[in-house]
């Protein structure tokens, strides 16, 4: 449990902040975890980087689509993670959340196989890149559509405080999603409800090229809690302790029956947003450069060492290791092979209707369902 | 055996799978004390207590999400728009996410929910209080769609609904609301499968297909065409998404003319579908095109309320003209 002292005041001016980029604890409360809870993240943190690295290589060889890079995302992600109980709570991500996916318990070849859409894909190659969801650790599937999900993270919600059983559900998204009307509607009906969850924004400055001035007049998105009658934090997103602190924080608060909070990352994504997008229109190098030196898996990595947890041969271990983990996760979803064209007429309903069957067999008339779709 | 309207029906086969199964909750714009607008929920709030009947903020995105969210977590909500016409600030959480949950997570999550919504003209509401939008959700494969017409396949088709396991955009006649009592069996099981098509009448000379409030005047219609010796078959589609095509085509088939009514708009309608069907299907069987009997291609009109329906008698011209031709 948190103490006293490690107390967060909601709506503080400065961003919640436990290790510098030094890699120095300069939290106001002495350093209290485990260590091999601490060195858990670092691993995540250089897992999930890896991961995006190779994903951006697969899409340059054609074999993945589209690559939504969350580098620079990797604190915040990882640092929420470790703040809820995974299969117990409910997590509704968006696009950018594979390291958050990742760090609850995601398989590694469950995600590349998404990403690939191969027959190794349990969401059978339904949807584009970047949309994780997993059934078994109650993370909603995402949808592309932004903030779509935010309505439904609070029904899940009032469902759990309904159950009563102290669940609670964490909801991520990005800074663009705060302008869309489902955004407002979900937040106020939380606050009406007093609904478990916690609302977390991924804050990387920019809703593709739009910049958040041009986004909203409001100076930040942490403000806009007061209206909705809940907590708001800012915290460092670049700090993976800080974001696991301050999320815990509002995670106990929600199953203590004290309603939702609302929580606001400083983050950064180094890359553009997409593969398809080209953020030297929109953004100075040297504003990129200055986050990178912010990066939180560096930070982390200085924090450990300076506590003796971590050496130069511990990381080469590490990378050797998260590096086979990586190729064999590649090799097993490539090796599944295609999904057939017959598997986009399953799923639709519970059982197909009158109609459905009847298109399924006329295109079965004219093409074999098994042939790999195209 | 209770002699009750539409709108009691809907307040009854609420609380019975309520009573019946405690995972299901109400939630909507006044649905609690008010018992809502039209009293559709009425009773409920007393009986099953705020946190089964929830009075919601006016937001419909927020009512139909969170109805998703529900629904994921293992309830079974049915949300209340107040009227249809209200739906589409809720349009993207049924078109985005409750209708495409099972496909895009392979079935993983489900969405089992049910969205009331009171539709209809000719009651003096503009084209803000009367549109028919099924056609919009008709076009979105992962939901289903019904538009019953009576207390009997009102109570069917709720419970069906309720019981399911995948999103239903339940429409209800509001013009029909109160015009139509009618005995409704005390079964708690009360069953009307979604996507089966009833016959009203039997008749040889013509098919008139219908659904939803225009069911009231094409049976109206069917009394006249028998007054003039004319023998029409009435077949109540009730279920849109997905539709009991083939009960259509064995009718049509046999009879040879078909005339299709609905009162929403008629390009892009759900009637334009059934007719589309029965040309591309039954052609050499037909003695006359299909032919439609719609509203127009405007916004709901205000002074022209009842003209603007499809009544008998645009009813009966169209079925003189699939006679003579």
């Amino acid at each position: 449990m948190i103490g006293k002292t490690q107390r967060f005041e909601p709506f503080a001016e400065a961003p919640v902040r436990v290790i510098d980029e030094a890699g120095q604890w300069i939290a106001p409360f002495a350093y209290n975890l485990d260590d091999d809870f601490v060195r858990g993240m670092y691993r995540d943190l250089v897992r999930a980087r890896r991961l995006d690295e190779r994903l951006s290589t697969l899409q340059r060889q054609g074999k993945v689509s589209f690559v939504a890079s969350a580098a620079g995302h990797e604190g915040a992600q990882v640092g929420m993670a470790r703040a809820i109980e995974p299969g117990r709570d409910w997590l509704y991500p968006y696009y950018r959340d594979l390291p958050l996916a990742l760090a609850v318990g995601w398989p590694l070849a469950e995600a590349i196989a998404q990403q690939m859409a191969t027959r190794a894909d349990p969401a059978r190659g339904r949807q584009m890149p970047a949309h994780p969801g997993s059934a078994a650790l109650n993370l909603f599937t995402v949808a592309s559509p932004i903030a779509s999900h935010v309505p439904p993270a609070v029904g899940t919600a009032i469902a759990q405080k309904l159950a009563g059983q102290g669940d609670v559900t964490l909801c991520t998204f990005g800074d663009g999603a705060t302008s869309e009307g489902d955004w407002h509607a979900a937040l106020n009906l939380a606050g009406a409800q007093g609904a478990p969850v916690v609302f977390f924004c991924e804050n990387n400055g920019y809703a593709i090229s739009v910049a958040f001035r041009h986004q909203s007049g409001s100076v930040d998105v942490a403000t806009k809690a007061h209206a909705y009658g809940m907590p708001g934090y800012r915290v460092d997103g670049m700090d993976a302790l800080a974001c696991y602190f301050v999320t815990r924080q509002a995670v106990e608060a929600a199953r203590d029956g004290l309603g939702p909070s609302l929580v606001e990352a400083f983050v950064y994504r180094y890359g553009a947003h997409s593969n398809a997008d080209d953020d030297a229109r929109y953004r100075p190098a040297d504003e990129v450069a200055a986050w990178r030196r912010r990066d939180p898996i560096g930070r982390m990595r200085r924090f450990l060492e300076g506590r003796g947890l971590w050496d130069d041969a511990a990381e080469a271990a590490l990378a050797a290791e998260l590096k086979a983990e990586l190729d064999a996760a590649v090799r097993a979803v490539e090796a599944a092979g295609p999904v057939p064209l017959g598997w986009m007429f399953d799923d639709v309903l519970a059982s197909p209707s009158l109609q459905l069957r009847k298109q399924r067999a006329a295109l079965a008339a004219q093409r074999d369902l098994e042939e790999p779709a195209r | 055996m209770a002699v009750q309207t539409i709108v009691q029906t809907v307040a009854r086969t609420l609380a019975e799978e309520m009573a019946r199964d405690e995972r299901v909750v109400v939630l909507g714009e006044d649905v609690g004390k008010r018992g809502g607008v039209f009293l559709a929920t009425e009773g409920l709030f007393d009986r099953f207590g705020p946190d089964r009947v929830i009075d919601t903020p006016l937001a419909e995105a927020a009512i139909i999400g969170a109805a998703v969210g529900m629904a994921v977590h293992g309830l079974r909500p049915v949300a209340e728009i107040q009227f249809a016409d209200y739906v589409f600030p809720g349009f993207d959480q049924l078109v985005s996410q409750a209708a495409k949950l099972r496909y895009r997570s392979g079935g993983a999550f489900t969405a089992p929910m049910v969205v009331r919504l009171p539709a209809g003209g000719g009651v003096a509401g503009g084209h803000h209080h009367s549109q028919n939008p099924e056609a919009h959700f008709v076009h979105t494969p992962g939901l289903q769609v019904v538009y019953p017409s009576t207390p009997n396949d009102v109570k069917g088709l709720l419970k069906s609904a309720v019981r399911g396991d995948d999103p239903v955009v339940f429409m209800e006649p509001k013009r029909l609301y109160r015009a139509i009592k009618e005995e409704v069996p005390d079964d708690p099981d009360h069953l009307v499968p979604i996507g089966q098509a009833v016959v009203r009448r039997a008749g040889d000379d013509v098919v008139l297909v219908s659904y939803g409030a225009s069911m009231s005047e094409t049976l109206r219609a069917a009394d006249a065409l028998a007054e003039q010796g004319i023998s029409a078959e009435v077949i109540d589609l009730r279920s849109l998404l997905p539709w009991d095509e083939d009960l259509v085509l064995e009718r049509v088939a046999r009879v040879g003319r078909v005339v299709v009514v609905s009162e929403a708009p008629r390009t892009g309608s759900f009637a334009s579908e059934v007719a589309a069907t029965i040309a591309e299907e039954a052609l050499d069987l037909l003695e006359a095109p299909p032919v439609r009997v719609t509203g127009f291609d405007t916004p709901y009109p205000y002074a022209q309320d009842r003209a603007y329906l499809p009544g008998p008698d645009r009813i009966l011209h169209a079925v003189q003209r699939v006679l003579d031709y």
